[in-house]
């Protein structure tokens, strides 16, 4: 893999660069099952995670990741800092870099800002979800995931369901599955789905024209609380009738044998009833599991531009 | 650039007329034309040899704003002076949001005092439609148009108060004021910056619906036909909504409209990888609607090209998309890219560009049209087509950055006289 600086987007890299994290994760995760769970390719080395927008799980995980990797950890919570008072991402920026640090690891509402700190910091920059752009960490753990159910991802065929619109992980996370050779449909309202001329993907609008395409995930996307109140769709209740994984379409599910996925945190009841947890298809916990290894993988690969200095 | 001071041009072609003349501009009218070689020049008089150079009328922008939150209101009628005269434009009317904005006559009467010591060019201001540009109160007509504005505008915002909009036109019609607005249904591109496209998938950013364009525009159009109020369609972006200023027009009713040469010149594609200069508002939409533009601007249903010059400070567009600001500045580069992406590959005519540019503006403020005869208010540039303009940080004078064609050169230079 050629060295690279930052992880912005899956479109950015290379096909052998997706093949080379994706297989350097393999390697991590069979790390994490070893007694010492530390190695140190990473020590002396600094990551600061800027998380602009909550997160339990991307936060978590890229904290675990970099101190697996025996990098110093440092977060920036944004609740506490200036960045409320109207400070820049440039002011921010430049003061964290007084810090010396080698990586940072960023979230925030607006599509495009990851992309604005790695052009003003020589330390590498990995995306961690920018608005309705893209999520590339999740992107891999997604593809790590079906490769780990499957063996292979090419000729699979993925159904990502629900908020198409607002999703950075649908982006990306097709993207990369396309990428790797697997076939992608998006299913959801038409509030919630981009026109196909835009998106490039196959939509349904049913879930029984789903099942027919004879795919072999189950991809559910987190509907967010504010889209709610803003009318996407009417309620809840309507939108997991007709969107969601009932009961009843569980059992369609479970016939099929096909797998469940959802990048969490789930609500219940909306994308997927409560038995779906337990159906023995479900990813969920081991897409959790992998964003670990994926994470790791990421790290190790990006090269910063501090080291020479 | 009316001159003040007596001038010879000589050799100058006159592009409308296809021949060479020569001019005697006296006292800031034209006091001799005739046929090039046709004219003595007396000695001590200053002459410009104009061999090779087209001579125009300076070109006018409908649409321009001249505020730059970092430099005082006297500086920016200077820089806009500076970069309009070296882009060949001799006059522009100055959107009113400014800071505080042109709502009430004092705020003009202190901009005016400004433009009348500090300005080159003419520059015409614009009055605001709401009070604040809030879109609910009226602002004090009479008393704007008591200091020199011709038309009122909330410069691209679309009042939330219909009602008010419809009573305005209704009272505003009847004093000879002009309503200038953008087609827009605020509820449906709130929080949007770009066309609903495929670039706006690509980058994950909220599109604004073509749709809320051409529902505005009908909406303009419908209420000032029901109040009697002429009306000015300001940067359409869509064919859609060019074809119902055209059914408008068709109709017989006082709808005039312009179009933002930004809009004939780039898609939704050009924002490539979140490149700020191409943020625009209304956005950079469809080929298909470039296309129609520029045929809409050639068939006269679009009365005026403008450049929506929007100067801002350079920190601004190195911030994200979703939070530059929208806009770029034209008036440096205006003739020079008028020439070079319309003229030079005849797309447009020098007839119809002088139209659109220069003749039509004025007609819709009422302001006198620079002619070649005598008598005519003296108010020309001469433009070099063979010669070279190069958009260098250090060319641009409207104490901004924020142009695609930073780095790039034009054809044509323009010599101000």
């Amino acid at each position: 893999m050629n060295s690279r600086k930052d992880l912005l987007t899956i479109r950015a890299l290379s096909d052998e660069d997706i093949r080379t994290i994706l297989d350097s994760a393999s390697a991590m995760k069979e790390l994490l099952t070893k007694s010492v769970k530390k190695v140190p390719v990473l020590k002396g080395k600094s990551v600061l995670t800027l998380f602009y927008e909550p997160s339990t799980r991307t936060h978590s995980s890229f904290e675990v990741a970099a101190k697996r990797l025996s990098a110093d950890v440092t977060s920036f919570t944004v609740s506490q800092s200036s960045v409320v008072k109207g400070e820049s991402v440039h002011d921010t920026i430049d003061t964290l870099q007084a810090m010396k640090m080698d990586y940072i690891i960023v979230r925030h509402k607006n599509s495009g800002i990851p992309a604005v700190i790695a052009r003003h910091t020589r330390a590498s920059v990995v995306n961690a979800g920018d608005g309705a752009h893209a999520h590339p960490s999740q992107a891999f753990l997604d593809a790590f995931t079906i490769r780990e159910k499957y063996g292979s991802i090419a000729g699979r065929r993925v159904v990502i369901v629900g908020d198409i619109l607002h999703s950075r992980v649908a982006r990306s996370t097709s993207l990369i599955l396309k990428r790797l050779g697997a076939e992608v449909a998006y299913l959801g309202p038409g509030s919630l789905v981009p026109l196909e001329r835009h998106t490039g993907i196959p939509r349904f609008t049913h879930f029984d024209d789903a099942f027919s395409w004879r795919p072999d995930v189950i991809y559910l996307l987190r509907v967010q609380n504010e889209r709610m109140d803003s009318p996407f769709f009417p309620n809840a209740r309507e939108y997991h009738r007709v969107y969601g994984v009932t009961e009843e379409r569980l059992k369609r599910i479970s016939d099929l044998d096909l797998a469940i996925m959802h990048p969490g945190p789930v609500n219940r009841g909306v994308e997927l009833c409560d038995l779906a947890m337990e159906y023995r298809n479900c990813l969920v916990n081991k897409q959790v599991e992998n964003g670990v290894a994926a994470r790791m993988s990421i790290l190790y690969h990006l090269t910063p531009h501090t080291r020479q200095v | 650039m009316k001159s003040k001071s007596p001038l010879y041009v000589t050799g100058a072609r006159d592009i409308l007329a296809g021949e060479c003349v020569d001019l005697f501009l006296a006292d800031g009218a034209v006091a001799a034309v005739a046929p090039a070689g046709g004219m003595r020049v007396p000695q001590g008089v200053t002459a410009v040899n104009a061999m090779g150079k087209l001579i125009l009328p300076g070109l006018f922008d409908l649409h321009a704003r001249i505020g730059i939150t970092s430099k005082s209101l006297t500086d920016c009628v200077s820089c806009t002076s500076q970069a309009a005269r070296q882009g060949g434009v001799s006059g522009i009317q100055c959107m009113p949001d400014l800071s505080p904005p042109l709502d009430g006559a004092a705020q003009i009467a202190s901009l005016m005092e400004i433009v009348s010591c500090r300005s080159e060019i003419e520059i015409i201001p614009a009055g605001c439609l709401s009070r604040g540009m809030e879109g609910e109160q009226q602002a004090p007509y009479d008393s704007l148009r008591g200091k020199g504005v011709r038309m009122i505008t909330d410069a691209g915002r679309f009042p939330r108060n219909i009602l008010m909009l419809h009573r305005a036109m209704k009272y505003a019609g009847e004093l000879g004021l002009t309503f200038a607005l953008r087609g827009d249904v605020p509820a449906l591109t709130e929080k949007t910056c770009a066309h609903p496209s495929v670039t706006s998938y690509r980058l994950g950013l909220h599109g604004s619906p073509a749709c809320a364009e051409e529902i505005g525009i009908d909406t303009v159009i419908r209420l000032a036909a029901d109040a009697g109020a002429a009306v000015h369609i300001q940067t359409v972006s869509t064919g859609a909504g060019a074809s119902i200023i055209r059914r408008a027009k068709e109709a017989g009713q006082a709808v005039t409209a312009e179009a933002a040469l930004h809009h004939l010149l780039y898609t939704h594609e050009c924002m490539g990888d979140y490149d700020t200069n191409f943020k625009t508002l209304p956005p950079l939409r469809d080929p298909e609607d470039c296309a129609a533009l520029l045929e809409a601007v050639n068939n006269g249903v679009i009365d005026c090209l403008t450049g929506d010059h929007s100067p801002c400070i350079p920190f601004f567009k190195k911030q994200d998309f979703c939070s530059a600001p929208a806009g770029m500045i034209t008036l440096d580069t205006w003739l020079p890219a008028l020439y070079t992406f319309l003229v030079k590959d005849g797309r447009l005519s020098w007839k119809k560009l002088l139209e659109v540019c220069a003749f039509n503006p004025r007609r819709i403020l009422g302001l006198e049209i620079p002619e070649l005869k005598e008598g005519a208010p003296a108010d020309f540039v001469l433009f070099d087509p063979e010669g070279l303009t190069e958009v260098s940080p250090a060319f641009l004078k409207a104490g901004a950055l924020n142009t695609p064609l930073l780095g790039s050169r034009l054809s044509g230079r323009v010599y101000p006289l």
